[in-house]
């Protein structure tokens, strides 16, 4: 086991290199520039622009670019953001903790709701539950997040009103009241809106997970052998069906954690909320190759380390899993 | 399998009814129909406040602006976002304040120089500004003529990544002899002048060697009427009063809150539930919206320039050579008919709301506004005369076909390449209503829309309107009608043609006139603006009777405000917040 982890691990150091030249490739590919955003400033001489393109680095050849960044990093140094000239780790350490507030919770909701109504939906297959919970999970997912975000605002924000101070019944945005004293009262009331749209969009890759999974599981030899034995019904599903039925669902929360790092864009950008997906996003606007590159590799180094864990995790829930 | 069909017909429907119910929470007494508020162009800088006599200003409470853009810094010398400025305006004075109606008052200044009160030397090579006397920092430090002297140096500091050197490389020395006298010393003549020290940072800022590190980049010091509290990145920015601000008992809000959301349909929201104050920078197609929300009003003051369809003059290669003439567009005739041929207005009206005016050509707004040029006609008959004299002949489908046309052999079909920025829907529509206008007179265009990284963008880029391989490329910009030197000699000097050797050339039309170069020349070394706002307008009717562009609208931002806001006058030569110390709340 240990052997295969240190295998994984220096396999794991080439393929970070490929990416990295793959993304940098692809980010100069990107038409613009840092400095398209001068371009059409006809009051901008270019004079300026040249100067610019030097003390930014811009004129250095590309491959350099590339070589200069890898080493910088080697050394701990993330860069720093061509346009708010502050690092990068500071950039990503003021948006993380937002993201990973809201992903966690809803992500924890989600699986707090998903995994019960998976179970009930396989053992009470094509009942009128098993029905309205699918129906729902799959539309859930199939609406747009940014339509049903607007429309969440509109009923909660823009409709209703809350009948003891005549003002909005949730916050239409923002993490919090700015310039109110921190409370929990108002941190949970701006995470309702939000929260609930990511666990919607969420909830029916789980649920479908999690029945098919068990379908499967109710279906095998060892299931009919537990309730010959006369086991209860309970006790035969939690006990014996879930462990197994449970495997799908670990290899896709694999998956999934590494993204609650990246921040669900259209929600923060509906919400107003100052997470790591607004951060990519604006980078991507205006070229800002460092934070771009940051996050990017972030990303691919947590894909990797939870592909890992999640093997890893197979290995302890399935016996017959055994890495040589 | 006919239960789960069933249920999912039964929760559509009601989804259906919830989205249908949701539209209309602003049902209430639909708001009297609201004037886009212009503010009239008076000669003298207007009295800031628009409160009836009745109510006197109230001290105190918070107003919550929202911009939808993050401003990358604070720092003036770095920075030059438009959404930066809007930030700004509240913490940081410059010497002069430019008013709605484009003239200048005098902020740190006492006075705005001139020839006739001594400020400006003969040459126009000397410029003396009389400083406010006792103006403090926020900090308490006083304003001094030495923090003048330093804005010039940390601008001119190399290596820090300054944005913008422009007139401040022409500075020679900056003299303080005596803490309210700045004497400002050119080299060579510079005639924005005016526009230079439009913001002035305190000496206490930092070794300028340091500047990408400052923390004055995310908390500045000003003379302004707020400072700033806290700036939370990609959320919000809190300004509260500044207790050494100069003018007595101002200014009137305690704090002013401004919202960083991610796009303006968020702030539109926000603003229909009251939550924000004021909307910053939104499109008049938009209005009809506003219009539904009760106790909000918006105000689009003119502004500079606006959407103009650039038309290549120079023959369709990449890269371009500016010396041999479009086919096409390369004869006067053809494109005084083009623009003839556009129905501007109902552009204005179909997509616009009818509320921004159509846009005569460059200079169209504030002090060297030259108002003897009018938009061009709509006027059909006129342009099918004008194509049939240029040797363009109908074909058998209705598109004109060369027959002894100036530049095109016989036969060519009268077909341009019209290329915009893709994604934005009302260019888009604009282009639909173009291309029906140029059926009508028998010209064809064909759409090749690109992203405005693109289109706009550099040469390496392979931005067609540097190269030059396109026909027509439709997009909005302006001359700063403040100062337009810079702005005209970008757009239309011979100097400024795009090519391999000048690839941050801005002369899209491949415009070149020596007359015009020659008046554009002579205005670099003419002090009175008076002098200079002749020349102007000779080179903006020499442009006009060439017709290297057709003129569309005007741009046409608006603010969104809250009713409750009083004392705030919009003004499309400054931000927002222009006048901030005057404003209450009701």
């Amino acid at each position: 086991m240990t052997r295969y982890i240190l295998r994984r691990l220096l396999q794991a150091i080439p393929l970070l290199l490929a990416i990295s030249i793959a993304v940098f490739a692809l980010m100069q590919a990107i038409p613009g520039g840092p400095l398209a955003a001068y371009e059409n400033n006809p009051n901008i001489m270019p004079e300026d622009l040249e100067r610019l393109k030097d003390e930014l680095g811009l004129n250095v050849p590309v491959h350099l670019q590339y070589f200069n960044w890898l080493t910088a990093l080697l050394r701990g140094d993330w860069g720093t953001s061509l346009v708010t000239q502050r690092p990068t780790l500071v950039e990503i350490g003021e948006r993380l903790p937002n993201t990973l507030y809201l992903s966690i919770i809803a992500f924890v909701i989600a699986l707090a709701i998903s995994i019960p109504i998976g179970i009930i939906s396989a053992v009470r297959q094509y009942s009128w539950f098993d029905h309205v919970m699918t129906t729902i999970a799959f539309m859930g997912h199939s609406i747009p997040v940014f339509w049903f975000g607007l429309i969440l605002i509109i009923i909660f924000n823009v409709t209703i009103k809350n009948p003891f101070t005549g003002g909005p019944l949730l916050p239409g945005g923002g993490m919090y009241t700015i310039g109110a004293t921190a409370s929990l009262e108002d941190r949970l009331t701006h995470l309702i809106l939000p929260a609930s749209l990511l666990v919607i969009h969420n909830l029916s890759g789980h649920v479908r997970y999690m029945r098919a999974g068990m379908l499967d599981v109710l279906l095998q030899d060892y299931i009919r052998t537990a309730h010959a034995k006369g086991l209860k019904e309970r006790a035969v599903i939690l006990k014996h069906a879930l462990k197994n039925a449970v495997l799908p669902l670990v290899t896709i929360i694999g998956l999934e954690i590494p993204g609650l790092f990246n921040g669900a864009l259209l929600t923060e950008v509906i919400f107003s909320w100052p997470g790591m997906g607004r951060l990519f996003f604006n980078s991507i606007e205006r070229a800002d190759y460092a934070v771009m590159m940051g996050v990017l590799m972030m990303s691919a180094t947590l894909i990797i380390a939870f592909g890992l864990i999640t093997d890893v995790v197979y290995a302890f829930l399935d016996p017959r899993i055994r890495f040589e | 399998m006919r239960k789960p069909i069933l249920f999912l017909l039964a929760l559509v429907a009601l989804l259906v009814l919830v989205a249908c119910a949701a539209p209309e929470p602003t049902k209430a007494p639909v708001a009297a129909p609201k004037a886009t508020e212009v503010p009239k162009p008076t000669a003298a800088a207007p009295q800031p406040t628009t409160a009836p006599a009745a109510d006197a200003p109230k001290r105190g409470g918070k107003l919550t602006m929202a911009i939808w853009q993050s401003p990358t810094t604070l720092n003036p010398l770095l920075g030059t976002q438009t959404v930066m400025n809007e930030v700004l305006i509240y913490i940081l004075d410059g010497m002069l304040r430019d008013q709605p109606d484009g003239s200048r008052a005098p902020n740190l200044a006492k006075e705005v120089p001139t020839i006739q009160n001594g400020g400006v030397s003969a040459d126009g090579k000397t410029i003396t500004y009389k400083l406010k006397e006792g103006v403090l920092w926020s900090d308490g430090a006083p304003f001094t003529c030495e923090d003048v002297q330093f804005t010039w140096q940390a601008r001119m500091t190399p290596g820090v990544g300054v944005a913008s050197t422009a007139g401040f490389s022409d500075v020679e020395t900056v003299e303080c002899p005596n803490p309210t006298t700045a004497i400002i010393k050119y080299k060579n003549f510079y005639a924005g002048y005016l526009n230079l020290f439009g913001t002035i940072i305190p000496k206490s800022a930092g070794d300028p060697k340091n500047m990408k590190t400052w923390a004055y980049n995310r908390k500045p010091i000003g003379t302004g009427p707020f400072k700033v509290q806290e700036w939370i990145a990609d959320d919000h920015i809190t300004l509260v009063r500044n207790e050494n601000y100069r003018e007595k008992d101002k200014p009137y809000l305690d704090q002013i809150v401004v919202r960083i959301v991610p796009n303006v349909d968020v702030g539109l929201q926000l603003i229909a539930s009251g939550e924000i104050d004021m909307l910053w920078s939104i499109t008049l197609d938009t209005t009809p919206q506003l219009d539904k929300m009760p106790g909000v009003k918006y105000s689009a003051p003119p502004r500079d320039g606006g959407e103009r369809i650039f038309m290549n003059m120079a023959e369709n290669k990449d890269p371009a050579d500016p010396t041999k003439p479009h086919l096409i567009l390369g004869d006067v005739k053809v494109r005084q008919a083009l623009a003839l041929a556009i129905n501007k207005q109902r552009i204005i009206d179909q997509l616009l709301s009818g509320k921004v005016a159509p846009l005569p050509g460059e200079l169209n707004n504030g002090y060297f506004a030259c108002t003897d040029i009018k938009p061009v006609p709509y006027d059909v008959a006129q342009a099918k005369k004008l194509l049939d004299e240029a040797g363009w002949i109908a074909g058998a489908d209705g598109i004109r076909v060369s027959k002894g046309a100036k530049y095109a052999p016989d036969g060519t079909r009268l077909r341009l390449k019209y290329s915009t920025t893709s994604g934005n829907k009302l260019r888009e529509d604009a282009q639909t209503l173009v291309m029906q206008d140029f059926k009508a007179v028998g010209v064809e265009a064909y759409v090749e829309n690109a992203p405005s990284s693109v289109v706009i963008g550099t040469w390496e880029a392979n931005s067609p309107r540097r190269h030059g391989n396109f026909d027509l490329v439709e997009y909005s910009t302006s001359v700063d009608s403040l100062e337009p030197i810079g702005g005209l000699i970008n757009t239309f000097a011979t100097s400024s043609l795009p090519s391999e050797k000048n690839k941050g050339g801005q002369n899209v039309s491949r415009f070149s006139d020596p007359k015009v170069d020659e008046l554009l020349k002579q205005a670099q070394t003419e002090p009175d603006p008076a002098k200079r706002k002749t020349m102007y307008c000779q080179v903006a009717q020499s442009v006009h009777n060439a017709y290297p562009a057709i003129y569309l609208y005007q741009a046409g931002n608006a603010y969104a405000y809250r009713d409750r806001l009083q004392g705030w006058i919009a003004n499309g030569n400054n931000s927002m917040g222009w006048n901030a110390q005057n404003w209450w709340l009701k």
